[in-house]
């Protein structure tokens, strides 16, 4: 059975507190901190969105300055692609909610709700 | 000596290892056939002259083709090949004789399907993948892995019934059972032919064998599924029905329903499987489309498809293996302690979405061109929206809620240095082959195995009397345009996170269209059960109690002691006369 969801106060849903580890850094793979060191920073989600900002109206006007020749007419619309990119992915995202509540049933509605395979590590 | 290596079915090949590696017992000696037995094929595959017959055996009547490469199977046939060197590495830390035997003999018959020259040849080889893949899901060994399985071998063998039938119509018909391609569904045995194709090729209503068996199947097994059935029914797709239209809406349809599922599936491996179906829609469409611009974007997809998709499976499979769930509302902050994983998940995963510079852009770009060329923007508009969809499910939302996203606390050793290295492998593919053509490397090798090149056409390219021209993938139009798709998508994810506007992972089963048979048909058949339960003892002693009365009359008329047996022998006789006297008369006065 699903339980009830919970609720933080933006009102995205959150696992239930007792069902969360306590995250601990100490125990982080070396690697992990050369490679991703940065992820954990605070500013890091800011700095990001900055970016992908900042990349985003670079490839608009660079549009501008291109003469684009494309078989599909209405894709020679400077930021036609830009568009559809946004779009296409915040319509398939938000899709997910009405559709989520149409088609998610229990875990065990086919009656079969472990499917975790044999040859997974023992202390998996 | 290179002419007798050159008439060795690498396919045949692997499936006698294959068999063979089921019975031996040393871990080492089983695995290291396993992982050799794949080069040597290769081997025997570039070796190999071109289209000749290097195999033919009289079967029944007729000559079987077991052995012949064209440009078009050498491409299949080598990417099948890579893909088992590379899922024997990623098997090496287990130790099941059947799985691994079973891997390296289910590879082989799609190899063998490849390479195969006639119908019946083909059918064989279609009908020992069913079987030997089935047990990649019973390996798992739980209840639910058991009952898919069955309902997978079940959609399987059908499959492989409806490509019977539709031989045998092909034999009757011609006399011959040659793969020559189909020119209209009027044609005796195409419709039975294109059934069977349809269903390994999971297309929409057919397609739930592949979303239900996948994801329960091994960790191993998975990753080794992924490569072959579906990719055989596009090769087969490609080789007997390019330029059949149907095959455009029906792509374009499969590009496109898979995201919404993927978008609400909580299961990460079959999040992947979703995105198998939409990969397989841009394929099954450029077949449609049939130019050998549109062919060859179809074979170079097939080839870094296979490539890219057995590397997320192999890093869910790790993942999977190190944590025990793969589901997304359980995982989060796995790069804390699965650093390399999280890296070459990456890699796979800008690969599958296309972005320039990895092998999804240079194999996905021919396709949406040879859509555009020939004019239909409705499903050139659809497979742009499917784009921007794979970025949603398997660029972003398997990476990000597996090794980024909310820290679930789970710390968990990095995965096995075998599984690091087939996924390196992997992820050093879909670079090598992303590449602008540098030093060797880059996207020209590829390019240089497509079935429709100037000096080595396919028979189907050469069926559609286009010119074949060069492809550049790299202009700044397509850069220009496929950046432009891809970062305003990732815009609008974080602006969707943001927001909180992104729906939240669940756990939960999501209803496809195998409800209909899984729940109404399957209480349907469980109601007709019960009912003959009840109603058979009932309807039996009805009939029997018919059955003894009707016995009891002839036997009280015609036994010994019955009426007719009744006084002297002269009465019946006399009775039977006149009877039959009566019918005389009678058939002679209706006859005149």
């Amino acid at each position: 059975m699903i339980r009830p969801p919970e609720r933080d106060a933006s009102g995205r849903f959150v696992k239930p507190e007792e069902d969360m580890p306590i995250p601990n850094d100490d125990d982080m793979h070396p690697m992990s901190k050369v490679l991703f060191g940065w992820v954990s920073s605070p500013r890091t989600p800011l700095a990001l969105l900055i970016l992908v900002i900042l990349i985003s109206i670079g490839l608009v006007l660079f549009d501008f300055g291109l003469d684009r020749h494309e078989k599909v007419e209405m894709a020679n619309a400077n930021g036609f692609y830009a568009l559809w990119g946004f779009g296409a992915f915040a319509l398939a995202v938000l899709s997910g909610w009405p559709l989520g509540k149409l088609l998610r049933r229990d875990e065990d509605y086919y009656g079969e709700a472990e499917t975790t395979p044999n040859d997974v590590e023992r202390d998996a | 000596m290179s002419g007798f290596l050159g008439q060795i079915n690498p396919g045949l090949l692997l499936i006698l290892v294959g068999f063979a590696g089921c019975l031996i017992p040393v871990q080492r000696v089983r695995q290291a056939l396993m992982v050799a037995t794949p080069v040597v094929a290769i081997i025997l595959l570039a070796l190999a002259e071109r289209a000749t017959d290097l195999a033919v055996v009289p079967v029944l009547g007729f000559d079987m083709i077991l052995y012949r490469v064209d440009s078009l199977s050498f491409i299949f046939a080598l990417a099948f090949l890579i893909a088992s060197f590379l899922n024997a590495i990623y098997a090496l830390h287990t130790d099941d004789r059947l799985q691994d035997g079973m891997a390296l003999a289910y590879a082989g018959a799609a190899v063998a399907a490849t390479l195969a020259g006639d119908l019946m040849t083909l059918f064989i080889f279609w009908e020992i993948t069913a079987v030997s893949s089935v047990f990649l899901i019973l390996r798992a060994g739980t209840k639910a892995a058991y009952q898919a399985a069955m309902r997978y071998l079940g959609v399987q063998i059908f499959s492989g019934v409806l490509l019977l039938d539709g031989l045998a119509y092909v034999y009757k018909s011609t006399g011959a059972l040659s793969l020559d391609a189909f020119t209209s569904f009027d044609q005796p045995g195409a419709k039975f032919v294109f059934a069977a194709f349809a269903i390994k090729a999971a297309f929409p209503f057919l397609h739930n064998w592949l979303q239900d068996a996948y994801p329960k199947a091994t960790v191993v097994g998975a990753v080794v599924l992924s490569a072959f059935t579906t990719k055989l029914a596009v090769y087969a797709f490609a080789r007997m029905f390019p330029g059949f239209e149907i095959l455009i809406w029906i792509g374009a349809i499969m590009t496109v329903f898979p995201v919404f599922f993927a978008v609400i599936e909580n299961d990460l491996r079959k999040v992947l499987s979703y995105s198998l179906n939409n990969q397989l829609g841009f394929m099954i469409c450029a077949i449609g489309i049939g130019t050998p611009l549109a062919i060859n974007g179809a074979a170079a997809h097939a080839f870094a498809h296979i490539i890219y998709k057995g590397l997320l499976f192999m890093s869910m499979g790790a993942v999977l293996y190190r944590v025990g769930t793969a589901k997304a509302s359980e995982l989060g902050g796995l790069y804390k302690s699965m650093p390399w994983t999280t890296i070459f998940c990456i890699i796979g995963a800008v690969s599958i979405s296309a972005f320039p510079l990895f092998s999804g852009f240079v194999a996905k770009s021919m396709t949406m061109s040879a859509v555009a060329y020939e004019g239909y923007v409705i499903v050139w508009a659809m497979l742009l929206f499917a784009s921007a969809g794979v970025l949603e499910h398997s660029g972003i939302k398997i990476p990000y809620f597996t090794f980024f996203g909310h820290d679930s606390g789970i710390r968990v050793k990095e995965a096995p240095f075998n599984m690091l290295l087939a996924m390196g492998m992997a992820a050093f593919i879909c670079i090598a082959i992303g590449l602008p053509t540098i030093g060797g490397f880059g996207y020209g090798w590829l390019y240089n195995m497509l079935p429709c090149t100037v000096t080595a056409p396919a028979d189907v390219c050469l069926m559609s009397g286009d010119e074949i021209k060069p492809y550049k993938p790299y202009t700044a139009d397509h850069i220009l345009t496929q950046m432009q798709l891809l970062m305003f998508a990732v815009l609008a994810f974080i602006l969707l996170k943001r927001f909180g506007l992104y729906p939240p992972e669940r756990p939960g089963t999501i209803l496809d269209t195998d409800w209909v048979y899984r729940r109404p048909g399957y209480n349907a058949v469980m109601w007709a059960g019960r009912v003959w339960a009840k109603a058979g003892p009932a309807m039996t002693s009805v009939f029997a109690g018919i059955g003894a009365r009707t016995f009891e009359k002839i036997e009280t008329t015609f036994s010994p002691r019955g009426a007719l047996a009744r006084g002297p022998l002269t009465v019946s006789m006399a009775m039977w006369s006149a009877v039959l006297l009566g019918i005389v008369m009678l058939v002679v006065l209706l006859a005149t």
